[in-house]
């Protein structure tokens, strides 16, 4: 057939997407194939529409927009831009809604080319009355709502209710008068409807031209004091997330600080922050004051909000970003307390995950079958690995599972042994790998890996691999074919 | 009946729409007909500041205005030119250009001492009706400076302005060290948007390689989605940046107003904002900071991204926390490290908010309780959320970096090609052929500022000598 016409972009749009999916799903039956997958974006359309329907939403303020809406029910692509209703998408619509589709205060905009808009009779009360004849039901509801006239703050237009209940006015003190149509309970309580500002931390850059023999601080304590500096922490996300070896360089960074007296201020509301504080012994009053600062005068603190005793912390936003205290600290009595600066904390913690990602790429650059990684592959597998502990003793492969992770050994020790053999058929060390070969195939592993002391593993499985890198058959003969086969050396897997 | 709503729409011949044949946006010249700024985009531009042309400071006289040759010819400069009447213009031209630029010369290189009038200033007043902010024409001729060799055509920003370009007026908003004022240009009319920063607060706030590198970005940066950088300069006192000024304020203000979007309508600037995402991460910029109050809307309803403070090359791993907290990704809450894909992160964010009015992690206690929640990872989607859209957030919003859309093999196209997508055909939309579905409702190009939220105004004035001990630290301004 003739091509003298171009195809329409929105069909090519579909076919397109079609034609990926094809390819990706390698389908047999290509009619089923291709009617599933109309069927499908039909769906999606309707539950747009039905949606739309239900739960209209500041739809006031976009007279039946479907920015993307394929061609209207009208034949003019004005209504391209105003096809399909506010929150229905669907482009059709409801049926004979024609060229009326979603007018919306088109004397409002500056788009002066639409002219042929027709406004919802809705809001009748701010615009001329191109009447239109509604769905029946355009229900008195809405024009009850609209009445409430003022607020059809006709900046921002009116709704042309194709589908009737859509209702939607758009009216500032929103949920109230939407109440009809909205379960409002899914709005949260209390919601923060201000600006948000931005937050940041100082620049830091790991082992950098400054300071590359940068150690933490180190501030002795007994070991019945780490302990219950570790206490204090524990439930605080800051510090759950932490290593073994970053938690203990964090401990380590505490600092004592003698409060010498009561009525000292240790944080003040207002100021910025930079440490955190542990409490030692004594106990401290924390004050709120409405203004957001302490203030000068007998009251200026505000109103005593809490008590602070030994094993209590406070301050711990300071050791993510400079923000302003959100409360004042006064001790009651001499005292003592544990501190620590947000440079120290997130040095430790960049550096120690620095150290570790450096690892991960050296590793990964000694593993033949992912020679023909580029550094930045290879940069993205070491983001992806996840490190985990096992304890000494544990199974980490177990012969005959189906493998799908590959594994790099971080520290500690570990062997493979075959069921029914007594000796191990090899061990692993720091910078050694196993199970890489469930990269390539989902064949039953061959042998255990079992850890002799605790060690500590970065796995990834061959999903995630090949959601980031592609298919892995792809990278291995990038160099050669071969090398797809299998490997020699050091490498080689004894669980195959 | 044909109505001129349907010409809007004409779509090129080959326009295939779809995202597999989607490559990187190339600038889309902007719709500022006449508008400034041929010298932003080559290298001719009035100033090259650099260190060199000390010589160049003969004084008054010299012009270091680039031979025209070098110019893109714009149609629009040179029916302008002619339209003012040529030969005097030109004139005045010459002649303004030259105490244009040196002013600006003189600020950076006697910069406690810049006099914000020079004598020569009056020689011309009006009369500009388009061309730059500071109504230089380029092709006056003059001594042709040295030209910057560089592979990559860099826009010439530095130091072109001045204070006394511009008739400042009202605050557009504020920040944590300054402002953005509406302002006009005494030489072409034209109204423009002036982000004012205290050197001594961006010093206090330690963020001053932020502030380098927003500049830096945004000078790389031409998207009909991202802002434009004309210019910046520095006085002993502040930093400025002259910007477009986009009129339809912010879509916060509009999402808030409306309490959440449609599906349609949130999808319309998801994509958008995907596009530029995808045109940031091209250049390996990642963006840090997106929130519906960095997203303005231009006159014809569609978006452009703004305040590029959080901006940064990076090729693969970055350190520092810094972001807004609803829109943080867990990576960078619990310091490990992190890439560009939190930009993707913070996209399903956006998406949810505009969705629902709310962002997913949000809480009404301390801000520690939100990264909780974000470390959590736990979403709970309304009722009225298009399953679609569920899906991409899904993907989206998890900490699983072998998960999350944008960060796999396929890259941005794994979010383009997103069934919540189908149906936007990207070609068109990047070429802003699609329609916005809400137009702001003012009055273009006469500095309307009625959509921006009212602050109170700068006590200090700008252009105050004096001092400056901070000057040194923002040598690109």
């Amino acid at each position: 057939m003739s091509h003298h016409q171009p195809l329409p972009p929105d069909y090519l749009n579909e076919r397109n997407a079609l034609d990926r999916e094809i390819l990706k799903h390698a389908p047999h039956d290509y009619l089923q194939f291709c009617a599933s997958f109309f069927q499908r974006r039909l769906e999606s359309q309707r539950a747009e529409f039905l949606l739309g329907q239900r739960h209209s939403a500041g739809a006031g303020v976009f007279p039946g927009s479907n920015p993307f809406g394929t061609t209207s029910t009208s034949g003019t692509n004005a209504g391209a831009d105003m096809s399909g209703a506010a929150g229905a998408g669907a482009g059709t619509g409801a049926a004979g809604l024609g060229p009326r589709g979603g007018a919306g205060a088109g004397g409002m905009h500056a788009v002066a080319e639409e002219e042929e808009h027709d406004f919802a009779s809705l809001t009748a009360a701010s615009f001329p009355p191109h009447s239109r004849d509604l769905p029946p039901s355009a229900t008195s509801d809405t024009m009850m709502q609209n009445n409430g006239g003022s607020d059809t703050n006709s900046a921002f237009g009116n709704f042309q209710g194709f589908s009737s209940n859509s209702d939607s006015r758009f009216s500032p003190p929103l949920s109230a008068t939407q109440g009809a149509l909205e379960p409002t309970q899914s709005f949260p309580n209390n919601y923060n409807m201000n600006r948000r500002t931005s937050v940041s931390a100082e620049s830091l850059a790991p082992a950098s031209a400054d300071d590359s023999n940068w150690k933490a601080p180190q501030y002795p304590k007994s070991a019945e004091q780490t302990d219950r500096l570790r206490a204090a922490v524990s439930h605080n996300f800051l510090f759950s997330h932490l290593d073994d070896e970053q938690s203990t360089q964090v401990l380590n960074a505490l600092q004592e600080r003698k409060v010498p007296a009561k009525d000292v201020r240790v944080i003040v509301q207002g100021d910025a922050g930079d440490y955190f504080y542990i409490v030692e012994n004594g106990n401290f009053d924390i004050y709120v004051s409405s203004t957001g600062r302490a203030e000068p005068g007998p009251n200026g603190l505000g109103s005593k909000v809490a008590s602070s005793g030994p094993g209590t912390s406070f301050g711990e936003l300071a050791l993510m970003y400079n923000a302003p205290r959100a409360a004042t600290v006064v001790s009651t009595q001499p005292s003592t307390v544990w501190q620590l600066d947000r440079i120290t904390f997130r040095r430790i913690l960049m550096d120690s995950a620095f150290q570790r990602r450096r690892m991960y790429e050296a590793f990964l650059e000694e593993v033949p079958l992912l020679s023909s990684l580029t550094p930045y592959e290879r940069s993205k597998i070491a983001d992806a690995l996840e490190s985990r502990k096992y304890p000494a003793g544990s199974t980490i492969i177990r012969q005959g599972d189906v493998g799908d992770k590959f594994y790099i050994l971080e520290s500690g020790e570990a062997e493979a042994r075959k069921r029914g053999e007594p000796q191990a058929l090899r061990g692993y060390g720091k910078g050694d790998y196993f199970g890489e070969l469930a990269l390539l195939d989902d064949k039953p592993r061959a042998a255990s890996v079992e850890s002799v002391t605790e060690v500590r593993v970065a796995a990834l499985g061959k999903d995630g691999f090949q959601r980031l890198l592609g298919p892995v058959e792809g990278i291995m003969r990038r160099d050669d074919p071969s090398q797809a086969a299998g490997m020699t050396g050091s490498g080689a897997d004894p669980l195959r | 009946m044909p109505s001129l709503g349907f010409l809007k729409k004409k779509r090129t011949k080959d326009s295939q729409g779809s995202a597999s044949d989607f490559t990187p946006t190339s600038p889309v010249n902007d719709k500022h007909a006449g508008s400034p700024i041929t010298p932003t985009l080559s290298k001719n531009s009035a100033l090259h500041s650099e260190p060199e042309s000390a010589t160049d400071s003969a004084g008054p006289g010299s012009s270091h205005v680039a031979p025209a040759a070098k110019a893109e010819p714009k149609p629009q400069m040179n029916a302008t030119a002619t339209a003012a009447g040529s030969g005097q213009q030109m004139q005045g031209v010459n002649a303004s250009s030259n105490t244009q630029n040196v002013p600006s010369i003189q600020n950076l290189i006697h910069q406690p001492n810049y006099a914000p009038n020079p004598p020569n200033q009056q020689q011309y007043d009006s009369g500009y009706s388009s061309g730059n902010p500071d109504g230089s024409h380029i092709p006056s001729t003059n001594l042709p400076t040295v030209q910057k060799s560089s592979g990559n055509p860099v826009r010439e920003t530095k130091g072109k302005y001045t204070l006394t370009d511009f008739t400042i007026s009202r605050t557009l908003g504020t920040g944590s060290f300054g402002r953005v004022h509406l302002v006009q240009s005494k030489h072409n009319q034209r109204f423009y948007a002036v982000k004012v920063l205290k050197k001594a607060q961006v010093v206090k706030m330690k963020q001053v390689e932020h502030t380098n590198d927003e500049r830096r970005m945004l000078q790389r940066c031409r998207h009909p989605f991202l802002i434009t950088l004309w210019g910046t300069w520095q006085d002993a006192k502040n930093l400025y940046m002259v910007m477009d000024f986009i009129e339809g304020g912010e879509l916060f203000s509009l999402l808030r107003k409306s309490q959440r979007f449609p599906n349609p309508v949130a999808k319309f600037y998801a994509a958008e904002v995907t596009l530029a995402l995808h045109y940031l991460h091209s250049m390996n910029i990642i963006y840090r900071d997106l929130k519906p109050e960095n997203l303005l809307l231009d006159r014809h309803g569609h978006l452009k991204i703004t305040d590029f403070g959080f901006a940064k090359e990076v090729p693969d791993i970055t350190w520092t926390l810094c972001g807004t907290p609803d829109y943080l990704a867990p990576e960078v809450v619990s310091s490990k490290g992190y890439n560009k894909s939190v930009d993707w992160w913070s996209l399903g964010i956006l998406i949810f908010e505009m969705l629902a009015g709310f962002t997913p992690f949000w809480d009404s206690g301390s801000p520690l309780k939100i990264y909780e929640n974000i470390l959590k990872g736990r979403v709970k989607y309304p009722p009225y959320i298009h399953p679609d859209a569920q899906d991409l957030l899904g993907k989206l919003i998890t900490a699983d970096l072998t998960k999350r859309l944008g960060n796999l093999h396929g890259g941005s196209k794994d979010v383009m090609q997103h069934p919540w997508f189908a149906e936007v055909t990207w070609e068109r939309l990047a070429k802003k052929d699609i329609d916005a579905p809400y137009v702001p409702p003012v009055r273009g190009g006469v500095g309307d500022a009625s959509l921006f939220d009212k602050y109170p105004e700068e006590q200090e004035a700008y252009g105050a000598g004096g001092d400056d001990p901070h000057g040194k630290l923002f040598p690109d301004f």
